[in-house]
């Protein structure tokens, strides 16, 4: 029998040896104190941390415009890259503020709450691995054991089958760290089904309004295709509810509110045909 | 003489009152859970949110362990779980307690495990679950009656089970102590903090955690609440202001029904009955930890008002829309549309479900645009506004009444509109043009009983 405390054991021995020879490295070369700008994050990092360097590459945050790079996230400062970089509060810059879907749906689950309850107390220059943290923040999950490309945990609406077995594998094993993975795997099925489900409400929306479009004009569907743009963010609602668990995600702003917009978009297209059908 | 009407009650305690505990027994018999038990199928994750019903042990193991073994290997597996365990009191007993280890709760048979549910707990935290369960005698809304309620909730049963996991998610408060102690911490001081409640108390039905945070009480939380001693019961004197647990939970008490008068603030109550006399008189001695009686008093007053005034609204929109469906004018109608939850289709008696006592709650999905105005109006609007109120956070009130208002506007509006589409309707059927009503009878037909997930919707629950 392989024994899993062991193998994490290892894991951990040779993380440690090589967190420690990076530093040695990094330490011959370190720049003087002072504002460092990005280009010379790269010329050295490119070689002692090439991995590193690359999965940032292919992040969508390398991809956008403003490019988010090392110092974006860093700061200026070498003797303090790693001070506050851990923390959410980096990442809520610019992922909205407190009230974004996309920062309450994590703030009102049970991570988020202890978060904000707890993470003052946490050592935040641990790395992101191994249950180092009580509660998971942004960084945890999104670059755990420092992926820089925080896309490979996230499940984007459609993906194809490969994309979406490669996040889940990558979900499965940093949701692992602390919960049962019958729990997790059930949790991602059960995910999976529910956003499908949310997935079939916005299709039945969308026939009818492409079916309405060859009969009415565009000025009489403009309320139905407004609804549909409040139906997209439902959608979106439940996937930030099934991935950050908010169950009020999930539901209230996902769910029934989808019921609520199919329901509005039945009405405009009823409203049309009926206002319609006299005059046949 | 009269000994021959003897057979009717003597009929009843023989056999129709067995016979109505043997159905009970019966429906909740199912591969379900709850009333309608064998309508449903469970998900494989509902294990995890109502054990009793769905929990299977994993079988990955074979073999019984020590407490010293399963954290041995569990550092390894789920070190996460380890750590948190470790600063836990049960790791750390004090008083010559023993440690309370993984198999005491879960069980030493790694093929036979269980999830705790909070008669594991009472083993040894006996006075809070007596408490809990005995919550359960004031009725709804409740903890420990929370899952059973998830449970026989019409649209719960209707609807696709990975569509409402989410219910069960904060239904299983009545399952688990661990929605406001975490695992494997299971903190009293935690469970004290206003953010323990918020994952559940959130979102348009309740904005519990948002009218809180905004009112005087919440906001000296939010500036000073992080160097209170959270380890301090909730008792008089420990806290400067008052948090979701010290009023709700007052001394610690585990449970937050016996003070209720408003309930949810889905029905309309009687605040002067003598049974709501004895909780205001509760209210006002809790708030007088720190406020003036008469203070109290008049606050509560105000919240009678604002009941009042949000269900002269409500009932204005509820008239409205009885008015409708007595002449046979919602569009579409309840033949028209899918069955309202729990109905069958093409049933003799259906009709549309208008208010709190002919079931409003589950009237979100399969009813007309107006009927989901009101849906809207009644569980959203209508609630910001109590919650705001309750809660001493103003913006929410007068945003709740301002949204009751133009609800009501809308409502108002559409009605009159649907009075004037059903009229026209009737013009073309009086000039016998029948063959057009029934073609207008199949459009609507054909947009509301169609469609991926309406058709997903009633094949599947």
């Amino acid at each position: 029998m392989v024994n899993p405390a062991g193998i994490r054991l290892l894991l951990y021995c040779f993380a440690v040896i090589g967190i420690n020879s990076q530093s040695i490295a990094a330490d011959n070369l370190m720049p003087a104190a002072g504002v460092i700008e990005n280009k010379q994050c790269l010329q050295c990092h490119e070689k002692t941390e090439n991995k590193l360097v690359n999965s940032w590459r292919n992040s969508v945050h390398a991809k956008s415009e403003p490019v988010v790079d090392c110092v974006a996230c860093h700061g200026h400062e070498h003797e303090s890259v790693m001070v506050s970089v851990r923390q959410d509060q980096i990442c809520r810059e610019c992922h909205g503020g407190a009230k974004s879907p996309v920062v309450h749906s994590y703030a009102s689950s049970k991570h988020g709450v202890l978060m904000q309850i707890e993470g003052d107390q946490q050592d935040w220059m641990q790395p992101l691995q191994l249950a180092n943290y009580r509660t998971p923040g942004c960084s945890y999950c999104h670059m755990h054991a420092g992926e820089h490309d925080v896309s490979t945990s996230v499940r984007q609406d459609l993906m194809a089958d490969s994309e979406l077995e490669a996040v889940q594998d990558k979900v499965q094993s940093v949701c692992q760290d602390c919960h049962s993975p019958r729990y997790v795997a059930r949790l991602l099925e059960n995910g999976e089904a529910m956003l499908e489900i949310a997935r079939k409400k916005i299709r039945e929306a969308d026939r009818l309004i492409e079916q309405a479009a060859g009969e009415f004009s565009e000025q009489a569907l403009m309320p139905a295709r407004q609804q549909m743009i409040k139906m997209r963010q439902h959608l979106l609602n439940v996937h930030l509810g099934v991935g950050h668990q908010s169950p009020d995600y999930q539901w209230w702003h996902g769910q029934p509110a989808l019921d609520g917009d199919l329901i509005r978009i039945k009405g405009v297209i009823s409203a049309l045909r009926q206002a319609g059908f006299p005059a046949d | 003489m009269h000994t021959r009407y003897l057979w009717i009650p003597l009929l009843i305690v023989t056999i129709a009152i067995p016979l109505g505990f043997y159905y009970v027994d019966w429906s909740k018999s199912g591969e379900g859970a709850g009333l309608y038990s064998r309508d449903w199928l469970p998900q494989a994750i509902f294990a995890y949110w109502n054990p009793d019903d769905f929990y299977e042990s994993v079988k990955s193991v074979k073999g019984e362990f020590s407490g010293e073994q399963c954290v041995d290997c569990h550092q390894g597996v789920t070190p996460g779980i380890v750590n948190d365990w470790r600063k836990s009191r049960h790791s750390k007993p004090v008083n010559d307690q023993a440690v309370v280890y993984c198999s005491d709760c879960h069980g030493n048979n790694h093929d036979d495990l269980h999830l705790p549910t909070p008669g594991v707990c009472a083993a040894c935290h006996a006075v809070q679950h007596e408490q809990f369960v005995d919550e359960k005698r004031y009725g709804f809304p409740s903890h420990s009656l929370a899952m059973e309620r998830a449970l026989d909730a019409k649209h719960f049963v209707d609807k696709p089970k990975a569509e409402v996991t989410a219910c069960l998610q904060c239904h299983s408060v009545a399952s688990k102590c661990d929605s406001c102690h975490s695992r494997h911490r299971f903190s009293a001081a935690e469970a004290r903090r206003p953010e323990a409640c918020i994952t559940c108390h959130s979102g348009p039905p309740h904005p519990d955690d948002e009218t809180y945070f905004h009112s005087k009480h919440g906001q000296l939380y939010l500036q000073e609440g992080k160097n209170w001693d959270w380890s301090k019961p909730l008792k008089k004197g420990n806290y400067p202001v008052p948090t979701c647990a010290y009023c709700h939970m007052d001394n610690g008490k585990h449970q937050v029904a016996d003070k209720s008068i408003w309930g949810f603030g889905i029905k309309q109550v009687n605040p002067m009955s003598s049974g709501n006399e004895v909780k205001r008189n509760q209210w006002i001695k809790l708030c007088s930890d720190c406020h003036d009686p008469d203070w109290a008093s008049g606050q509560l007053k105000q919240l009678d008002a604002e009941r009042k005034q949000s269900w002269q609204k409500l009932y204005q929109a509820e008239s409205i829309l009885k008015g409708l469906r007595s002449d046979d004018m919602l569009s579409p109608s309840a033949a028209q549309r899918p069955p309202y939850p729990g109905d069958v289709p093409g049933d003799f008696m259906q009709r549309e479900r208008i208010g709190f006592f002919e079931g409003q709650a589950s009237a979100f999905y399969n009813v007309s645009p107006i009927e989901r105005d009101y849906f809207e109006m009644w569980y959203f609007n209508n609630l910001k506004s109590y919650k705001g109120a309750a809660h001493g956070d103003v913006s929410f009130v007068n945003e709740g009444q301002v949204a009751m208002d133009s609800s009501l506007e809308k409502i108002t509006q559409n009605a009159e509109r649907l009075r004037q589409l059903a009229e026209a309707g009737k013009a073309i059927q009086d000039t016998s043009r029948k063959g057009k009503t029934d073609k207008g009878d199949n459009i609507l037909q054909e947009i509301w009983l169609r469609g991926e997930y309406t058709e997903y919707n009633r094949d599947h629950n």
